[in-house]
């Protein structure tokens, strides 16, 4: 996953604050906790930045694709695998036949499932890190192969 | 949720638990099949033409043109069948008795040499079920399945739950990678990865062999005697072991010895299994009828001696490749292969010079330069059959679509009839 | 001339491993001969330091060539974390195989895996395709 060094390392590093925060670094953590947009730094509007800039707004995607969990897909990088499919304990527990024997889902309670090659999530509510009783589950992320599942 | 599942033909995992849906004539929907199967199931963008010389013909024509290519020639060579389904294989084999050609499948420069040593019985071998339901340590060894057979890890060999692995991954297996290259597969596997220079494998293999013997393995490239002895010891703790065998190894061995060997170690201090990482869907398919009917798996010659009696010779001198390189053969039938892009440049180039015969569902870069162009029906989309998974496993694949082009098995019988 | 200006652009050794890419294989399924596999498969991934030493840069397009064929593709850095000068990788398509030797042993099968070979900075060449 991406981290805020990571994120750091591609801004301007001018500590000007134009974009409200104290420092670029400061600004890095709001990006990652998207409380910021890589549009509010207006430095990277600069020709020079602009390669820094794109890479930026590829690593760090806009909230609006978050679940209400903070789950986001980066469909480009999924592949279909399904690894996160199987390994969800809450698509197991659901579907422990289907989904948590390496199967097709058989019912429509699981959370990520693969469609047309590209995992889909529903059921977000039911996810582990979700709600009351959340835990800081990560089995869709760590068997990832292309890190397509990133929670913010 | 559907009813019916579908076959995936995208590669030899042959997954067969696909959800399609149509709207009429083409497929919308694919669930559950990875990106590749999706694209694959999907068909492609340029659909191969029916051509003799270039130029449109009928399909009646065309066939016709094939067996007097097939018939004028001294030495034709059949070559491909990897996405063929077994009925094709057998109407293949047929045709090349009868005009006594070479005939060859992809698995000549892929995964023959191990699938040979399985069904030989040289090298012990289990099914990808037993996997999922008893396998406890697990190794890609030059194999990325990741990005070759992406469904791999979570059907049947890490992620799923099975009878005797009820807890999940992370408690009830071990996943192994070995390779030359940081894959996406060795991310998985974590601290289970273990990198080796390039054409390393087989003294890794010896000091693995070493190393389950009782004796302190050594090998000239930084990797310690501690490393290779921990690996070792977690393959002696091993239930139900399995090596993924994938090409990065099968092409750094010049023969199968050190790997049967280190089989049998394994198999005197453990319990373990090895399955060849077959790429096109039933490559393993076309050797299965090739060895049932002339005991060996390819790289065969359907020959007369001079009496004039049949004769079947068999040897590396009987590949696609040597005899591509050689020169030898004068005509060539290519199914469901595109050896112009898939083979060496400086070996395929022959082709250019003969005239050859190209079936497929595509265009390829073979098909640029086909004397003759005949379009088949997409195997396990427009047309059914049956076909070999990866670990020998028969799989019968349903028809999705109907389509009016002809499925090879129907093209192959049709040149068999004007011979 | 020509001659002058061809010594004038030092080449490296280098050894290419090649392997297999999902997204690529994706690109193969539904056309072989669209931009998209043609943009995947016609890259050299190179060591970040070896990239420093021929003084190329992302996306130079580079000759990589021996014996028996030659290519022009796109370079870019490896992106691993471990250094691995000298080897650089490449995805098994055509432009891989046009520089896969014919030499075999008489085995019958070709060394795809590990190809040996000569890079250097390209001048105005385009990159190779495969494309009718
Ligand atoms: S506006 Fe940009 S350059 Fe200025 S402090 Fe914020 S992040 Fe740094
Ligand atoms: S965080 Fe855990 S429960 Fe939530 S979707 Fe991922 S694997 Fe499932
Ligand atoms: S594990 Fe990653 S690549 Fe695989 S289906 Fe899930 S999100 Fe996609
Ligand atoms: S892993 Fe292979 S058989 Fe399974 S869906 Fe993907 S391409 Fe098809």
């Amino acid at each position: 996953m991406t981290g805020a060094m990571e994120i750091y390392q591609l801004l301007p590093k001018t500590n000007c604050k134009e974009c409200g925060r104290s420092t670029c670094m400061a600004f890095a953590a709001a990006l990652l906790s998207r409380d910021a947009v890589v549009d509010d730094c207006p430095i990277l509007k600069e020709e020079k930045y602009r390669d820094n800039y794109e890479n930026l707004t590829k690593i760090v995607s806009p909230v609006g694709n978050a679940s209400e969990t903070g789950m986001i897909v980066h469909e480009e990088l999924c592949t279909g695998c399904g690894n996160c499919v199987v390994a969800c304990p809450v698509n197991v527990a659901e579907d422990p036949y289907g989904a948590g024997a390496g199967k097709t889902p058989t019912n429509d309670k699981v959370i990520l499932r693969v469609e047309d090659g590209i995992v889909r999530i529903s059921n977000v509510e039911d996810c582990r890190r979700f709600g009351e009783n959340k835990i800081l589950c990560s089995g869709c992320i760590v068997t990832c192969p292309t890190k397509a599942i990133e929670f913010i | 949720m559907n009813e019916k599942y579908y076959v995936c033909t995208g590669c030899a995992l042959l997954c067969d638990d696909i959800e399609i849906e149509c709207d009429g004539y083409r497929i919308s929907g694919v669930n559950s099949a990875c990106r590749k199967g999706v694209a694959r199931m999907k068909g492609c963008q340029d659909p191969l033409a029916c051509s003799i010389s270039g130029q449109k013909a009928d399909i009646d024509a065309a066939i016709k043109e094939a067996a007097e290519i097939l018939t004028n020639a001294d030495n034709p060579l059949i070559f491909g069948l990897g996405n063929s389904t077994i009925e094709a294989q057998k109407k293949a084999i047929e045709v090349a008795r009868r005009v006594h050609a070479y005939i060859d499948d992809t698995s000549s420069f892929c995964q023959g040499p191990v699938i040979e040593a399985i069904l030989n019985g040289q090298i012990r071998s289990c099914t990808l079920d037993e996997v999922r339901h008893q396998a406890d340590v697990i190794i890609y060894w030059g194999a990325d399945p990741a990005n070759s057979h992406p469904r791999h890890l979570s059907k049947y060999s890490y992620f799923p739950r099975g009878k005797e692995r009820q807890r999940g991954w992370e408690e009830d297996r071990t996943a192994i990678a070995i390779d030359v290259r940081h894959s996406d597969t060795a991310e998985i596997c974590k601290d289970h990865f273990y990198q080796i220079p390039p054409q390393a494998d087989r003294e890794l293999i010896d000091a693995l062999t070493s190393a389950l013997s009782g004796k302190v393995p050594k090998v000239s490239f930084g990797m310690e005697s501690k490393k290779i002895l921990e690996l070792a010891s977690i393959l002696k703790k091993a239930q139900f072991g399995t090596i993924f065998v994938g090409l990065g190894l099968v092409y750094s061995l010049s023969d199968m010895e050190p790997l049967i060997k280190l089989m049998d170690k394994l198999n005197e201090v453990s319990n373990f299994h090895l399955v060849p990482m077959v790429g096109q869907y039933n490559m393993r398919g076309a050797d299965q009828p090739m060895f049932n009917e002339t005991g060996y798996i390819n790289r065969v010659h359907f020959d007369t001696d001079p009496t004039g009696a049949d004769v079947t010779r068999h040897g590396p001198e009987c590949s696609a490749v040597e005899l591509l390189r050689s020169g030898e053969v004068d005509a060539a039938l290519v199914i469901g292969s595109d050896p112009m892009g898939s083979l060496p440049r400086s070996i395929a180039e022959h082709l250019l010079h003969i005239p050859v015969i190209n079936i497929d569902p595509c265009k390829t870069q073979t098909s640029r330069n086909a004397a003759v162009t005949i379009p088949c029906a997409l195997g396990g989309v427009e047309s059914g059959g049956s076909a070999i998974r990866m670990d020998g496993v028969q799989v019968e694949l349903p028809v999705i679509l109907k389509s009016d082009r002809l499925s090879d098995m129907e093209i192959f019988d049709r040149i068999l009839e004007v011979l | 001339m020509g001659f002058g200006k061809f010594l004038s652009i030092p080449e490296y050794d280098i050894t290419i491993v090649t392997h297999r890419d999902i997204f690529q294989n994706t690109a193969l399924e539904s056309s072989r001969f669209a931009e998209e596999y043609e943009k995947l498969s016609a890259v050299i991934n190179i060591d970040r330091q070896d990239m420093e030493k021929f003084g190329i840069t992302d996306n130079d397009p580079v000759v990589v060539r021996n014996n028996f064929g030659k290519i022009i593709v796109l370079a870019q850095g490896s992106g691993y974390e471990e250094p691995h000068p000298g080897v650089a990788y490449m995805l098994n398509s055509p432009w891989s195989n046009a520089l896969v030797s014919n030499e075999t042993g008489g085995s019958g099968v070709p060394s795809f895996k590990s190809i040996k070979a000569v890079i250097s900075k390209a001048k105005d060449e385009p990159v190779t395709t495969f494309r009718p």
